[in-house]
């Protein structure tokens, strides 16, 4: 019984065997009311942990697929010039000076502007890298834990803005537009470096929404001493 | 318009090129460039992800080396207009350009460019992102401090603690920063790496005490690649820490000891035997398990027939005194019980010799004095001689083995006692024997041996040859508990039944088989004459009879060469070894005789008490 008691947790915690905490999702449109039972700091604090593994763990993806299929003239750190990730729309900060400078509100919606437009780019990858004819299992698992947790991230941000900021929930139109433009020769480029740019530009922008979740975090605790 | 077609054929240009090499911002160890001669850019920098600041080197161009000569200008690629800007700050001295917070922007590419007065030197892959080329500035504040120190005194662990780069705004978590401890012993050039890890301390295990290490620790940001400078070293040495502490140890060990001795010695001068007793406790003699010295001591028959017939825990294994009444030629000493009535002195030694072969108590025991060897037993303390005779020594061993029982320190009485009551045992008459043997019918089974058996001879066909004159215990004990609760005794004989026995073991079966051989009894209710072969147990039973023992010479008196196995020890000489009685020579075949010459017997045992009374 003891055994089979482990097994089903087992089962039951696989999907966060790579996150140590996990969202307090609600997956559903509807039950937005009832999973606002948390505290807004806990909520916070727990938005901010996802962040921090999505980055860990894109970055992790990107290093692997880097290693696995780019030639080393070609990588990221060697090779900047050749990839761009442009995101149009809103002008989302970039300097911590800048960060400092907008308001809450400003920064929430950059994170969630920021998730949402990654959200499909990330389930196409997964269809692409599952074309690949020696992807390793461990880059495949990797970015579908992206995916998802990404899902969940974009739940708790909205949750937050709700609760932060008071807003109704905002209706998640980013997704529609083409937010996302992969460097300036997407036809120059095969599907390998299109997914190493994507990967890339994904690792980058979570950074970002780590970046911005954390100062948003400090000027929340720290109100009063906050540069 | 045409800026940015220019960028964009610019971009286009640099993705279809593949050039080796290059990479300002890559390690320059896995640079394969060549070494650019124009002027260039040598490293561009940010410690704290807020501000960066970039080298340049004239490259072969001397003549550019002066300042101003040289302009940096960027591009930030904030989108698809961007300009190429002048750099905001000049360091001329240091050949810098300094980017300060509001020129800095965090996840967007940066290119970088030298101008002179009529070219622009470009090199395409002096872009970079702000975060990428961070390299925190090292942590300050080291210290250790001791975790353990192995047993032996020769390695230890330690703690090293730091502080982050004050640079690094780490409490907010604009940077999360992870730490890289190195160590190696001074004078040494390998240096030991630890794994990188985002805590800011660390533990270092197995240090040798008198090494003296150094330690420096550098930092790179979590999820990229490049570390910051090492910190300052700091130095580790732990000197023999060990002597403190054997010191207190050896002191206190020493005082105890000569504390306790003091006590032993006031003791002893004021002769307190009560602690006497309790400190230097008598060495306790030999007892038999589960037998109760008090018990022979008070002459409690019954009570120590119980125990020594396995009803006690632990007792002797248990005789079966009705096999043998059958059998003459199972040799069984009887010791009398008339004796034991009369005199206290005695009751406790022919109850000990009793006990130790569960002799029965009802009616008269005998033990089968012969006298027909000649052979005096000069024994001294023993009192009065007795014949030499396999059943007389075999009661001297018995007595020897009683004695044992007690387990102290015998007096006098005691010799006496056993003296005594090896000469009543001699008067035992025989006519009671008859009568205890139609009693006890006898159970063909395994036959008492004593304690042990040695091993006199093997014979050729393998069968082994135990010390006759031994008592062989049956191996049966179920049958015997009722036996022993109804005689409460264990080896029967009687006096014609002389015939010794010769216990053949053959090594093919599982178990042994007894041949027997015997003279014919005189006057007994039941002599068998035959051979017969006895299973050794039941258990062996299916074994089949191993009749594959060699028969000596027929049932008939029988002469076997004397095996010495014992010796009787006659005496102590002034050097406290022991003097041994040879052995007696075999006496001559007679067969006319009822009984005939039973081979000699040794003595099983000396006891401490008997050995003190052989001394001169």
């Amino acid at each position: 019984m003891a055994a089979f008691q482990q097994s089903v947790w087992a089962l039951v915690l696989w999907p966060s065997l790579l996150t140590a905490s996990t969202m307090l999702g609600c997956r559903d449109d509807g039950s937005f009311s009832r999973s606002t039972s948390i505290s807004q700091e806990k909520l916070l604090e727990r938005v901010i942990h996802h962040a921090e593994l999505i980055y860990r763990v894109s970055e992790e993806s990107c290093t692997l697929f880097e290693e696995m299929f780019i030639p080393f003239p070609m990588h990221l750190q060697t090779n900047q010039a050749a990839y761009t990730c442009i995101t149009k729309t809103l002008p989302i900060p970039s300097s911590r000076s800048e960060i400092q400078q907008i308001s809450d509100k400003w920064l929430l919606h950059s994170v969630l502007m920021l998730v949402q437009s990654w959200i499909e780019p990330l389930i196409n990858l997964q269809t692409t890298l599952d074309r690949y004819d020696n992807a390793p299992e461990m880059l495949i698992n990797k970015t579908k834990w992206v995916s998802e947790k990404l899902i969940s991230l974009e739940q708790g941000v909205m949750v937050l803005i709700k609760k932060m900021l008071e807003e109704g929930m905002l209706t998640t139109d980013y997704n529609d537009e083409d937010v996302f433009q992969h460097g300036a020769q997407p036809e120059m480029m095969d599907s390998v470096m299109r997914d190493y740019n994507l990967l890339s530009c994904f690792t980058k922008d979570a950074h970002k929404m780590e970046a911005f979740l954390k100062l948003l975090k400090y000027r929340q605790t720290d109100k009063y001493n906050c540069a | 318009m045409a800026p940015t077609s220019s960028l964009l054929l610019r971009v286009v240009i640099s993705s279809l090129v593949s050039t080796p090499g290059w990479t300002l911002l890559s390690d320059w160890t896995q640079t394969s460039s060549s070494a650019p001669l124009e002027p260039h850019f040598t490293d561009c920098v940010s410690r704290e992800q807020e501000t960066f600041r970039c080298w340049w080197s004239p490259g072969i161009f001397q003549n550019l080396s002066s300042p101003g000569d040289l302009r940096v200008f960027y591009l930030k690629k904030e989108s698809l207009s961007s300009e190429w800007k002048e750099c905001p700050e000049y360091i001329h001295s240091n050949r810098e350009c300094f980017f300060d917070r509001n020129h800095t922007a965090i996840w967007i590419t940066y290119c970088m460019q030298l101008r002179s007065q009529n070219t622009r030197y470009i090199n395409e892959d002096d872009c970079f992102t702000v975060e990428n080329i961070v390299r925190p500035d090292p942590p300050v504040s080291l210290n250790w401090t001791l975790l353990n120190v192995s047993p032996s005194g020769l390695s230890y662990d330690v703690v090293v603690i730091w502080t982050p780069p004050p640079s690094a705004d780490v409490r907010v978590g604009w940077m999360r920063i992870e730490y890289e401890v190195q160590y190696r012993e001074i004078n040494t050039t390998n240096w030991e790496a630890l794994e990188v890890q985002p805590y800011t301390k660390q533990t270092i295990y197995g240090l040798h005490v008198g090494k003296e290490y150094e330690v420096h620790i550098r930092c790179k940001m979590q999820g990229f690649s490049k570390y910051g400078d090492f910190s300052d070293s700091i130095f580790i040495q732990v000197t023999d820490i060990v002597t403190e502490e054997p010191l207190m140890f050896i002191l206190v060990l020493v005082l105890g000891i000569v504390g306790v001795l003091i006590l032993i010695m006031l003791i002893a001068i004021t002769q307190q035997h009560r602690l006497m007793m309790i400190l230097l406790p008598p060495v306790p003699a030999p007892k038999i398990k589960g037998i109760d010295s008090e018990l022979l001591k008070k002459g409690k028959l019954d009570d120590l027939n119980f125990f020594l017939n396995g009803g006690g825990f632990g007792g002797l294994p248990p005789y079966a005194p009705e096999f043998y009444h059958d059998e003459p030629w199972v040799e069984f000493i009887e010791v009398e019980a008339e004796d034991r009535d009369g005199g206290g002195k005695d009751d406790s030694l022919t109850s000990d010799t009793q006990m130790l072969l569960g002799l029965t108590q009802t009616g008269c025991h005998h033990i089968n004095l012969g006298c027909s060897n000649a052979l005096g037993f000069p024994n001294n303390n023993l009192g009065q001689t007795s014949c030499y005779d396999p059943a007389v020594l075999e009661a001297n061993s018995l007595m020897l083995m009683g004695s044992l029982l007690p387990g102290q320190p015998e007096e006098e009485e005691e010799e006496e006692k056993e003296a005594a009551s090896f000469n009543d045992i001699k008067r035992c008459p025989t006519s009671a024997e008859s009568d205890e043997n139609k009693h006890n019918p006898v159970q063909p089974t395994w036959i008492n041996t004593d304690f042990y058996a040695q091993v006199s001879n093997v014979m050729p066909s393998g069968g082994v040859v135990l010390s006759p004159g031994q008592h062989v215990r049956t191996q049966e004990s179920s049958s015997t508990t009722e036996e022993e609760t109804r005689k409460k005794e264990n080896i029967i004989e009687t006096e014609e039944k002389k015939q010794t026995k010769l216990l053949v073991v053959n090594p093919e079966g599982n178990g042994y088989t007894v041949e027997n051989i015997r003279s014919p009894p005189p006057s007994t209710s039941v002599s068998p004459t035959e051979y017969q072969t006895v299973e050794p147990s039941p258990m062996s039973r299916s074994h089949g009879n191993q009749s594959a023992n060699i028969v000596p010479d027929p049932p008939r008196c029988q002469i076997f060469t004397p095996v010495a196995d014992y010796t009787v020890v006659q005496e102590l000489d002034s050097h406290r070894s022991l003097i041994l009685q040879p052995p007696p020579p075999p006496p001559p075949p007679q067969q006319s005789l009822p009984s005939c010459v039973p081979l000699k017997v040794p003595i099983g045992y000396i006891t401490p008490d008997l050995l003190g009374s052989l001394s001169p």
